[in-house]
């Protein structure tokens, strides 16, 4: 199996063409799933036996706590692929998921705090998994504030990096938060195979997942684009693009 | 003639704390800063000790970080200004353990005075004497993982503008679970409590440290020499 | 529908939920475009002074 179609990924003019011709269909799928989730969340999932109406708020809730985790493991991912290769594209892809994670992370602890208020009677606790959570909206901040507080592009791309690896270790802590101590926060609910919901209820959370994920590949191939204009200053490629 | 490592990290230390000790003062500031958030907590929040009892332990805490922090700056930017880092990087022995010297050092010269004079500003605070020794403890070893994690944003901004707030935003995620046992550490020795589950947590993030953020804190005063 | 809305009860939570993470979806979305749109006209810029 050769190596040419990984090599494609380092070249920035194939990267534009290809998330530029992928958009339509990743913003077109999440689009339908998530009208289709909203839907079967809202009104065909029937409502929990204690929590009654209020558990649907897990259908927005969940998948932004898991894309926030998820942009940041992405983005301490292309940022290691950068050091390690030395590739401009995976660190044009770091520097996109930032914004991006962080707003999920806003979303997440907004979402929460709505739901929190109705099931624990307040808004906010100083439990492990809220902590944790807000910790990580501070390392998206700190990220996007090296990022701009260093010049030399270059450096900024490899101390960026750094930063973003050092702090992978606060996702595993979120994540585990709820089992390694006693937390208000839910417990991790199965949702395949042993499931603790029924699946009238679950098939429009996983359906939402998958919404979030598709959302999160479009706005991510904006924002690659967005990225690669402005590093490639004096490339060729540039000018056929904007034609 | 190679220089062995033992010799290495006795020159680094040596020369760290002959040019601290040239400037006292300079000492002598997270300290005074320590005692003035300690004092500004009484003042602002409630002058009854048994109320401050209990906000005792997050004073202490959030005054030794944030005097830390003030004296993280000095870490490297003194030695990256003179190009004396340049030459540690240059000098064919291992970046990593020159700096987990001076680490080493920051933490003598800071961490382990704020923890000595933690029992006083604790008396502001109406934490019992019994409880000192463990107040102590706790601080000093809280405040060398604080050093260790600190390095490694020093050596991250660098290169920045406004080098100094950053560096604050980026120590202040990756502290928080020192912060947070800690202060149970801390909490419990002035309950009366058995302080050895999170002490012991402490050290493990301590060792964590001390094999970790040098490596994390060389690669990143490399990037910003480049 | 006054049931849908209300939500037994939990409405003026969870009406607002939606509202704020879908909001955060649309507000993601249109600040990725922009981001974008501002980039193109950038690099059509320098691409004009420098001919």
């Amino acid at each position: 199996m050769s190596w040419a179609w990984f090599h494609r990924f380092a070249s920035p003019p194939w990267v534009y063409g290809f998330a530029a011709r992928w958009t339509p269909w990743f913003g077109g799928a999440a689009l339908l799933a998530m009208l289709w989730a909203l839907y079967a969340g809202l009104v065909l999932a029937p409502p929990d036996y204690q929590q009654k109406d209020a558990f649907r708020i897990v259908y927005i809730h969940a998948p932004s706590a898991t894309l926030s985790m998820a942009v940041y493991t992405t983005m301490a991912i292309a940022a290691a692929v950068g050091l390690i290769w030395r590739m401009k594209v995976a660190h044009a892809v770091a520097a996109a998921c930032a914004p991006i994670g962080a707003w999920f992370t806003v979303a997440t602890l907004g979402t929460g705090m709505l739901w929190g208020k109705p099931m624990w009677g307040a808004y906010w606790v100083w439990d492990p998994r809220l902590t944790s959570e807000l910790v990580l909206l501070f390392l998206y901040f700190g990220y996007m504030g090296l990022r701009a507080g260093i010049e030399d592009p270059v450096k900024a791309d490899k101390a960026s990096a750094l930063l973003a690896i050092v702090g992978i270790v606060n996702i595993p802590i979120i994540h585990y938060s709820v089992t390694w101590w006693n937390s208000l926060h839910q417990a991790p609910t199965r949702l395949l195979g042993k499931a603790d919901m029924v699946w009238p209820m679950v098939w429009p959370l996983l359906l939402m997942f998958l919404a979030f994920f598709l959302f999160f590949g479009t706005v991510l191939l904006i924002r690659l684009r967005a990225e690669l204009l402005r590093r490639e200053r004096n490339a060729s490629w540039i000018r056929e693009v904007l034609a | 003639m190679k220089t062995g490592s033992l010799d290495v990290a006795r020159l680094v230390i040596a020369r760290d704390l002959r040019l601290a000790f040239r400037k006292p003062s300079q000492l002598l500031q997270p300290l005074m800063f320590f005692m003035i958030v300690a004092t500004l907590f009484p003042l602002t929040l409630t002058p009854e000790m048994s109320r401050l009892r209990d906000a005792a332990p997050g004073v202490l805490w959030v005054g030794a970080l944030l005097s830390s922090l003030l004296a993280l700056e000095f870490l490297f930017r003194e030695d990256a200004q003179d190009g004396t880092l340049e030459q540690f990087a240059l000098s064919g022995q291992s970046l990593t353990w020159m700096l987990f010297a001076k680490t080493c050092v920051h933490w003598l010269l800071t961490g382990l005075p704020l923890a000595l004079s933690a029992p006083v500003a604790a008396v502001g605070l109406g934490v019992p004497a019994e409880a000192m020794w463990s107040v102590v403890a706790s601080v000093a070893l809280g405040g060398f993982a604080l050093s260790l994690i600190g390095a490694i944003s020093a050596g991250l901004t660098l290169g920045a503008r406004r080098g100094g707030v950053l560096l604050s935003l980026l120590t202040l995620p990756l502290a928080v679970p020192i912060l947070v046992f800690g202060a149970d550490a801390t909490h419990r020795a002035i309950t009366g409590g058995d302080i050895g589950p999170p002490m012991q947590l402490l050290g493990a993030i301590a060792v964590l440290g001390v094999t970790l953020a040098p490596l994390a804190a060389s690669a990143a005063v490399r990037i910003g020499l480049e | 529908m006054s049931e849908f809305l209300s939500m037994s009860g939990y409405g003026k939570y969870l009406w607002p939920a939606f509202g704020l993470g879908f909001g955060i979806v649309v507000v993601i979305y249109v600040s990725a475009l922009s981001s974008l749109s501002r980039a193109r006209q950038d690099a059509k810029r320098r691409l004009e002074m420098q001919s």
